[in-house]
C-alpha cells in the first residue's frame, strides 16, 4: 500500500537515499528540457518559447492523473501524501515576488541548482543570491512573522474548496492544459518569428 | 474514411484527454466511506490478540516505552479530571480524522470498554492494523492497578507477588488494600494527576511528537 | 530564429550540442518522477527548503547562539538529534545536481558559461542573477515553496495555495518582463 514509507516499508535512511535518486531524475529531466539555461527559462516571459508552461503543466497533469488512478485502484492513500498547508495571502505575495525574481535572475531554486551543476556561472551566483536572501529573510522574520503565518486555511484542495468532485477537477485541469498547450504553440509561432 | 496522421504531440493530447474523461468517474481513496472485510475482522476479534491488560500497560508506562500511543476516548472534562498517565485525549468523534502514523501502535481505552471496542472497529475499518484496547478500560485500571485487593486467604507466594502489584499501585498514586479492610464510605478519589517519572529515564512519553519537516 | 532553441556545444567536444527534448516528453518524465516520490515516500519534490537547511547549518557553525535564537533558522536546525543537512531536500537537491550534470554531459551541453542576452555584459548579468536570487528567496519562503515544491508538487495534488501561487508567479513574471527585456533580448 502506498506511500510505502508511510506504511513502514523502509526507514529514514532509505528515504534519504531515495531523495537522492528522485532528485537525480528531477535534475535529469529539467536539464533535458533545457531548464539549466536561464535564457530558455526567461524566454517564457517573452512569449517566444513557452516550454516552461508546457513542461510544468505536462508534469502536473501526468502526476495528477497518476495519483487519481492509483487512488481509484486503491493502491495509493492520497491522504498520507503531504500537502503543504495553504496560507493564501502570503502565498499570493510570494508568488508575485517569485515571478519577479524569475525574470530578473532567470532561474528558480530548482533550475538554478541544475544550472550550476552544468557549469553555468550565473546559476551559481543565483544560488548564492538565494542563500543571501534566506539570511536576510531569517533576520526580518520576527518582524513579518504574523503576516507570514496569516490566512492559515490548513491543508485544502481545489475540490474541497469548490465543493466539486475530485475527478471533475482533474478533467477540467486536463482540458485546460491541452487547450493551453495549443494556445501556447500558437503564441510561440507568432512571437518566435520576431525574435 | 482515413484518419489523418497525428503528430506525437497530438497523440499525447488525445491520450491525456481520454484519461481526463475517464478520471471523471474516479473515486478518491480513503474518504470517510470505507470497505470492511467482515471475515477477517471476525477472526481478529475471536483470537483476542487485540487486548492489553491494565497491568501490562502499567508495566509499559513504568519502563518508559514510547513505541505506542495511549488514547483516552472520553470527553475532555473527564480526561482533565483524571487519565492514565501518558494518555492523549482523542474523542471517538475526532478519531477518524486524527493523523495517526500507519506504523504506530495505538492503544485505546474508555470508561468501561464499549467505546474502546467500537473505536477499535472504526480504526480497523480504516486500515490500521496495530490497534489494541485496554481490557476493562479505566474501571479495569482502577481495579487492577490503582486499587488492587489482596485476598484474605492469600498464600505466602501470593503475598510476595502482591508486593510488586502494590509497588506499581503506589507508583501511580493508588492505594493497595487487603480484603476485608475497612472500605471507605466515600467513593474512592482518583489520585492527583502527577506524571510519574519512568524508571528507565527515557524521554517523557508525553513530549510533543517530533514533526519532521515535509514541506519544500 | 532564436538561438535559445539551439544550445551551444561543449568546447572541444567536436560535436554540436544535442537539441533540447520535446517539452511534453520532458514534462511526462518529470511528472513520473514526482509520482514516484508520492508513491514511495509520500511527499513531493522541492528545492527552497534545501537552501534554508544549508543556511541554517552555516549560521549555526559561525554563530550558534544567533542561529538557535532565530525562530526561522531554528526550525531548520531541529532539536539537535539529527544533523540539519541530513534533510530530505538536501539529499534531493544533491541528486538534482547529479542528474542535471549527467544529462548535460550526455547531450554535450556541460560547459562553464554565463547565460545571458546579447546586449548585456557578464557583470551586469551576474548582478541581476544575484538580485534575482534574493528576491526568489523571499518569494519562496513566503510561499512555503518554489516552483518545484509548490507549483509542481502542490499543483499535482490540487492544493489550493499552490495553484494560487502558480498563477501569481506567471503574473509577476509577465508584469516585470517588459522592464527586464534588455537582459535577455
Amino acid at each position: 500500500m502506498a506511500p510505502f514509507y508511510k506504511y513502514g516499508f523502509f526507514g529514514d535512511e532509505m528515504s534519504l537515499v531515495l531523495a537522492f535518486v528522485l532528485g537525480t531524475g528531477f535534475g535529469f529531466f529539467l536539464e533535458r528540457a533545457g531548464f539549466g539555461s536561464a535564457r530558455k527559462l526567461a524566454a517564457q516571459f517573452y512569449l517566444y518559447d513557452m516550454s516552461v508552461f508546457k513542461v510544468m503543466f505536462t508534469a502536473i497533469v501526468t502526476a495528477l492523473l497518476g495519483v487519481t488512478y492509483l487512488g481509484w485502484l486503491g493502491w495509493l492513500d492520497l491522504s498520507l501524501v503531504y500537502l503543504v498547508p495553504t496560507h493564501l495571502v502570503p502565498q499570493i505575495v510570494g508568488g508575485l515576488v517569485l515571478g519577479v525574481g524569475f525574470v530578473v535572475g532567470g532561474y528558480c531554486p530548482g533550475t538554478s541548482v541544475a544550472s550550476l551543476a552544468t557549469g553555468r556561472v550565473d546559476g551559481f551566483v543565483y544560488a548564492f543570491g538565494i542563500g543571501a536572501g534566506t539570511l536576510v529573510y531569517a533576520e526580518v522574520y520576527p518582524a513579518i512573522k504574523d503576516f507570514v503565518n496569516s490566512n492559515d486555511m490548513g491543508q485544502v484542495t481545489l475540490p474541497e474548496v469548490l465543493h466539486l468532485p475530485w475527478g471533475l477537477i482533474v478533467f477540467v485541469v486536463v482540458v485546460i492544459a491541452v487547450a493551453g498547450f495549443s494556445a501556447a504553440t500558437l503564441v510561440e509561432r507568432h512571437f518566435g518569428d520576431k525574435a | 474514411m482515413k484518419l489523418p496522421a497525428l503528430t506525437l504531440n497530438q497523440k499525447l493530447a488525445c491520450v491525456a484527454l481520454a484519461l481526463g474523461v475517464l478520471a471523471l468517474f474516479s473515486v478518491p481513496h480513503r474518504g470517510p466511506v470505507v470497505t470492511l472485510d467482515t471475515r477477517e475482522l471476525a477472526l481478529i476479534v475471536e483470537k483476542e490478540v487485540d487486548h492489553v491488560t491494565p497491568s501490562e500497560l502499567a508495566g509499559w508506562i513504568v519502563q518508559g516505552r514510547s513505541d505506542y500511543r495511549l488514547i483516552d476516548l472520553r470527553a475532555e472534562s473527564d480526561y482533565a479530571a483524571y487519565h492514565i498517565p501518558t494518555a492523549e485525549n482523542v474523542t471517538v468523534a475526532a478519531l477518524p480524522e486524527f493523523p495517526f502514523l500507519r506504523t504506530e501502535k495505538i492503544v485505546l481505552y474508555s470508561d468501561g470498554g464499549i467505546h474502546a471496542a467500537q473505536a477499535w472497529m472504526l480504526m480497523q475499518a480504516q486500515g490500521y492494523r496495530a490497534v489494541y484496547t485496554v481490557l476493562g478500560g479505566l474501571e479495569g485500571w482502577k481495579d487492577d492497578v490503582l486499587y488492587p485487593v489482596l485476598p484474605a486467604q492469600a498464600s505466602a507466594v501470593d503475598r510476595a507477588r502482591f508486593e510488586r502489584v502494590a509497588a506499581l499501585s503506589r507508583f501511580f498514586g493508588g492505594e493497595p488494600r487487603a480484603e476485608g479492610a475497612a472500605v471507605a464510605t466515600a467513593p474512592m478519589e482518583l489520585p492527583k494527576l502527577v506524571a510519574p517519572v519512568p524508571s528507565s529515564g527515557a524521554a517523557s512519553p508525553v513530549a510533543p511528537r517530533k514533526k519532521k519537516k515535509e514541506g519544500c | 530564429m532564436s538561438s535559445d532553441h539551439r544550445p551551444a556545444a561543449m568546447p572541444g567536444s567536436g560535436r554540436p550540442a544535442s537539441p533540447y527534448w520535446n517539452p511534453y516528453l520532458a514534462g511526462i518524465g518529470l511528472g513520473l518522477v514526482l509520482l514516484a516520490a508520492f508513491v514511495l515516500v509520500g511527499r513531493g519534490l522541492g528545492a527552497s527548503g534545501a537552501f534554508s537547511s544549508t543556511v541554517a547549518w552555516l549560521v549555526n557553525l559561525v554563530a550558534p547562539a544567533h542561529a538557535q535564537s532565530n525562530e526561522y533558522l531554528q526550525g531548520y536546525l531541529g532539536d539537535g538529534t539529527t544533523h540539519p543537512l541530513k534533510a530530505w531536500l538536501v539529499f534531493e537537491v544533491l541528486g538534482v545536481m547529479a542528474g542535471a550534470l549527467f544529462s548535460a554531459l550526455l547531450a554535450g551541453r556541460a560547459r562553464i558559461a554565463v547565460e545571458k542576452g546579447p546586449r548585456v555584459s557578464t557583470g551586469v548579468r551576474l548582478l541581476c542573477a544575484f538580485a534575482g536570487g534574493i528576491l526568489m528567496a523571499f518569494g519562496a519562503h513566503l510561499a512555503r515553496g518554489c516552483t518545484s515544491g509548490q507549483a509542481l508538487t502542490g499543483g499535482a495534488l490540487l492544493n489550493l495555495g499552490s495553484w494560487a501561487f502558480m498563477l501569481m508567479v506567471f503574473v509577476g513574471g509577465y508584469a516585470v518582463a517588459w522592464f527586464m527585456r534588455w537582459q535577455w533580448r
